[in-house]
């Protein structure tokens, strides 16, 4: 084999390239968490008794390599049939003409299956680029017996929250809020209180709204929860599983988080008491929401047969499956209805803030974004500046990308 | 620190090979220089395309306009160049690489050379710590990272534990919250896992002094200390040298231990040019900029190689 | 001969003492491996802190190596590794035997080069190896790894190869030629045999070097199943939501134990050949 790879390279020819063949359906599948492959793989030994012929050819990777995986492909000339991404890199997709426009497949019918909200992040330029896969808004969760211990109430308001961080603080080796200030959502952390003080992500132009006074009101207030004691000592140090952990030890009292820590707590720290609540308000009832789209490539070489697998990826049996696994909320109705979102109290606590979540905006460069936005807040928690310097300067950096 | 075995017996290149003069011998010689050829040809050929080859790409590249997909626009001079010499993050990168390479390379001199000398001491069990000292550089520099980034875990990291438990700390220390301390982490685990090459060096270069130079230093009244200052050191110092220039290069690499423990994080404060170079190319697709911070990395690198074959040939030459 | 003149007993207790702190950094990964291999999950991220787990909790190494299909990343592993070993000698052997055997005109450049080969590290070209498999069309395959690898660890074993052969006396081979056996013929005969413990340690230290090399693998390979040891540990630690150290550390102990006890084993070529090297 390597002796073969070898000669091929000299004569630069790709002999080693790929293993599709016509009837291959490649799909590129991001794991969310452990349940992800065995399910896909489910999936896949099902839709293939179902299909004879078409062969369902699953591809793991990280989200942290998912875009550069995808990038290579495409420069390669061998785009994947199918791919999940997060819906916020669809647009730099969209922009490159690599994303296939799905409405000539959608029947009436299939179209039925989904919760219409979710169509419209998926919408670019009047046409539907990919389909809602998942989704998930964030809420608060608390711990009830550090808030009676403390005598606090759970808050609702953002002036009850930070009272009740301070107070459940005062409890020894306890800490009010876990704030997370590291990896990859350090963002994320920021944007509920953000949404929550009225701010936004982008102004109404397209620029940065970070050095907006409800922006820097926002940082501050983390700020000062850090200076107060009230959050465990240097955020930056900890990342999601690190400010989790500390939730499921019992050593903070609140932290905003997304559906799939339930089943983490209810496994790792059963005996835990918590409630899911929205995130508190200032002035805006709020919280970051997150959408997934299964899309399909321009460039797949067998779209018919992708298409097939999307119709039976869409079933109801699947997606229930899918959806109670992973701890993501519904995108279709059926699923939606069930009893499982109707009636477990968390889910739907989780469920009620869909309707006021604020999901990132499609532009492109996201990840820059991000990384910039990332940097300034660490800043500002480390008390290497302040929020109004730090945030003004991510501003201007962001603009310059947003300008190009 | 190392990403390969470095290579101990590269400080002997040259080696006792004479070809033979006249004669049959001679006709041999000329059958031989075509036959010599064609025996390391394939050598020559796998490291000219895996990495000749990428250097020409990179070349093309930075003067090239990219897309985020990859894909070549437009020539454009020197726009990468200006694209980095711009950018504030790039200067605090390089600042910090000279600080990481320069720490980094002393403190595992000064330690690994008593290490040296105490290990090239005729004691019991003598076998047994050498093994011992050389023994991470069987683990590979990812895994080593990964693990030290689970003890260093400021609620329930086992060091924190252990510096409990010896009553050196009071209270847990985020180690790696805050990017002066991460640092400094950092750089001391890079510290322990470059020891073990840098010891086997000085190991060599000791075993290379003759015992009859002690001896003869004995009788001029040299022991202990003097002995060592006048006639040991002198005679290392070559291999000293050489254990700097390795390091050095082995060091401005280093990746998987920043990598693994914080990425460059937080703000950006443990970024070095690998990591900085790693993130504009595989996270950010600014693919023309890391072309040009790889050019110029490969730039200092090659400067180093020539420093590293003049001090081989004056070694030769003494 | 050296700096202390004490009796032995004494000397011994001395040196010991000297180099603890050291050897107690090393063996202290190894601690924190194996402590927190064997915990159950639930006494992972405790505080306050302790060694000893209140069980063995053996299924840690079974539940991760189903979980994430750690026998795919050993199997993978082993191929690249192999591959590689087998590429190095390969194109090494001829290599080190002309230099070692005759005397060219570019000997020295050759050595040059070799020696630049070795300088430059992966991660500085990684852009440019990308670029250049990108364009091939031969990404995400461990075969491009192993070809790679091989070419960033051939001066090494050229080098060290080179060393051996030239204490290899050539009489033997004029000798065999002159009975009339084909130079080729003396080579594989007569020459490989009596290298072959030179060809083993070679062979054996580029193994070590391919089975922890990250960077190269880290550029190239995309999905899952084509990950190695190092960059299954790195994926398991650098999952997003929830960090099950007990799992990574297990799966660390897996990847790293075999290669130890195989490297304790070498280390005595490693300072015997620099020995050697300078007795010369």
């Amino acid at each position: 084999m390597l002796r073969k790879c070898l000669s091929s390279i000299l004569l630069a020819t790709a002999l080693c390239s790929g293993t599709a063949y016509a009837g291959d359906v490649r799909f590129v599948v991001p794991p969310y968490s452990s349940e992800t492959e065995p399910f896909f793989k489910e999936v896949e030994k099902d839709f293939e008794a179902a299909n004879p012929g078409i062969n369902l050819v699953l591809e793991f990777t990280s989200w942290e390599t998912l875009n550069q995986k995808l990038t290579t492909d495409i420069a390669a000339g061998s785009p994947p049939d199918l791919a999940l991404i997060g819906t916020r890199s669809l647009t730099d997709y969209a922009a490159q003409g690599v994303a296939e426009p799905l409405d000539a497949h959608m029947t009436p019918a299939f179209k039925e299956v989904f919760i219409e909200s979710f169509f419209s992040p998926s919408m670019i330029d009047g046409k539907l680029m990919g389909l809602p896969f998942a989704a998930s808004a964030r809420a608060m969760i608390v711990n009830k017996e550090l808030f009676e211990k403390a005598g606090a109430k759970p808050p609702t308001t953002w002036d009850e929250f930070m009272g009740a961080a301070r107070q459940i603080s005062k409890l020894p080796g306890t800490y009010g809020f876990g704030l997370q200030g590291q990896g990859v959502e350090v963002d994320a952390y920021y944007f509920y209180a953000l949404f929550s003080f009225g701010g936004r992500i982008l102004k109404e132009d397209g620029m940065s709204a970070l050095n907006s006074p409800e922006a820097i009101a926002a940082a501050q207030s983390y700020k000062q929860l850090i200076d107060d004691g009230a959050t465990q000592p240097t955020p930056t140090s900890y990342g999601e599983a690190e400010t989790f952990a500390l939730f499921k030890q019992g050593k903070v009292g609140m932290v905003f988080t997304f559906p799939m820590l339930i089943p983490q707590i209810k496994k790792e720290a059963p005996n835990l008491k918590y409630e899911v609540l929205p995130i508190p308000v200032k002035t805006t009832s709020a919280t970051y929401g997150i959408t997934d789209t299964l899309m399909m490539f321009s460039g797949a070489k067998s779209k018919d047969e992708a298409w097939k697998v999307i119709e039976f990826l869409y079933q109801d049996k699947y997606r229930a499956a899918f959806d109670e696994r992973e701890g993501l909320l519904p995108v279709t109705k059926a699923v939606a209805a069930s009893d499982y979102y109707q009636k477990d109290p968390d889910m739907k606590a989780f469920t009620a803030l869909l309707p006021v979540a604020h999901f990132a905006p499609l532009i492109p460069n996201f990840d820059q974004i991000a990384d910039i936005t990332v940097r300034a807040l660490q800043r500002v928690y480390l008390g290497e500046e302040t929020p109004e310097v730090a945030l003004n300067r991510a501003a201007t950096e962001i603009d310059v990308l947003r300008k190009k | 620190m190392r990403e390969r075995v470095s290579n101990p017996i590269l400080l002997y290149p040259g080696g006792p090979a004479k070809a033979g003069e006249g004669g049959l011998r001679g006709i041999f010689r000329m059958f031989r220089v075509s036959r010599a050829f064609w025996l390391i040809l394939p050598g020559l050929l796998l490291t000219a395309l895996v990495i000749g080859l990428p250097i020409l790409i990179l070349i093309w590249t930075a003067f090239h306009e990219v897309s985020r997909f990859g894909v070549l626009l437009s020539f454009n001079g020197f726009a990468n160049f200006a694209d980095v010499f711009a950018d504030p993050l790039f200067y605090a990168a390089l600042l910090r690489t000279i600080v990481w390479t320069a720490a980094v390379v002393l403190g595992t001199l000064l330690l690994s050379l008593p290490v040296a000398l105490i290990l090239n001491e005729d004691f019991a069990g003598r076998g047994f710590a050498r093994l011992l000292i050389l023994l991470p550089w069987s683990v590979s520099l990812t895994m080593t990272a990964v693990v030290w980034r689970w003890a260093l875990n400021g609620q329930s990291g086992l060091f924190n534990h252990l510096l409990l438990q010896l009553g050196i700390i009071d209270t847990p220390i985020e180690w790696l919250g805050t990017a002066p301390l991460a640092f400094t982490v950092q750089i001391a685990i890079a510290i322990l896992v470059s020891i073990p090459f840098t010891v086997t060096l000085l190991l060599g270069g000791l075993s290379s002094i003759a015992g009859d130079v002690y001896e003869a230093g004995a009788v001029d009244g040299a022991t202990g200390w003097k002995s060592f200052r006048h006639i040991t050191l002198p005679l290392l110092k070559p291999f000293v040298n050489i254990a700097i220039v390795l390091n050095v290069i082995y060091v401005f690499n280093s990746f998987p231990i920043i990598w693994v423990l914080t990425q460059g994080g937080p703000a950006d404060g443990t970024d070095i040019l690998v990591t900085y170079l790693y993130k504009l190319a595989f996270k950010f697709g600014q693919l023309g900029k890391a072309s040009v911070v790889s050019l110029m990395m490969f730039a200092v690198l090659l400067i180093f190689t020539v420093v590293y074959a003049a001090l081989q040939m004056r070694r030769e030459e003494a | 001969m050296g700096l202390f003149t004490r009796s032995r007993p004494i000397r011994s207790l001395l040196c010991w003492l000297l180099l603890a702190p050291l050897i107690a950094l090393n063996l202290f990964p190894f601690a924190v491996m194996l402590s927190t291999a064997l915990r159950p999950r639930d006494e992972i991220f405790i505080n306050p802190q302790r060694w000893l787990p209140s069980r063995l909790a053996v299924e840690n190494f079974s539940d991760m190596w189903t979980s994430v299909d750690y026998g795919a990343a050993v199997l993978n592993s082993l191929y690249v590794a192999a591959a590689s070993v087998a590429l190095v000698l390969l194109v090494g052997i001829p290599s080190a035997y002309a230099l070692s055997r005759y005397d060219f005109r570019w000997k020295r450049k050759y050595q040059l080069f070799l020696l630049i080969t070795q300088m430059v590290s992966p991660i500085v070209l990684a852009l440019g190896l990308f670029r250049l498999f990108v364009w091939l069309g031969w990404i995400d395959s461990l075969d491009p790894v192993a070809i790679v690898v091989a070419a960033f660890n051939l001066a090494f074993s050229v080098m060290m190869l080179f060393n051996y052969f030239s204490t290899i006396p050539r009489d033997i081979e004029e000798a065999a030629w002159i009975d009339g056996a084909s130079a080729t013929t003396s080579l594989i005969r007569i020459f490989l045999p009596l290298a072959l413990p030179a060809l083993s340690v070679t062979a054996m230290f580029t193994f070590v070097e391919v089975w922890n090399e990250f960077v190269i693998t880290l550029t190239l390979v995309r999905s899952s199943e084509h990950f190695t040891l190092p960059l299954e540990v790195h994926a398991l630690a650098s999952n997003l939501y929830e960090l099950k150290w007990h799992h990574i550390m297990a799966a660390v102990l897996v990847a790293t134990l075999p290669v130890t006890v195989l490297f304790m084993w070498l280390q005595r070529y490693l300072v015997g050949g620099m020995t050697a090297g300078a007795v010369k």
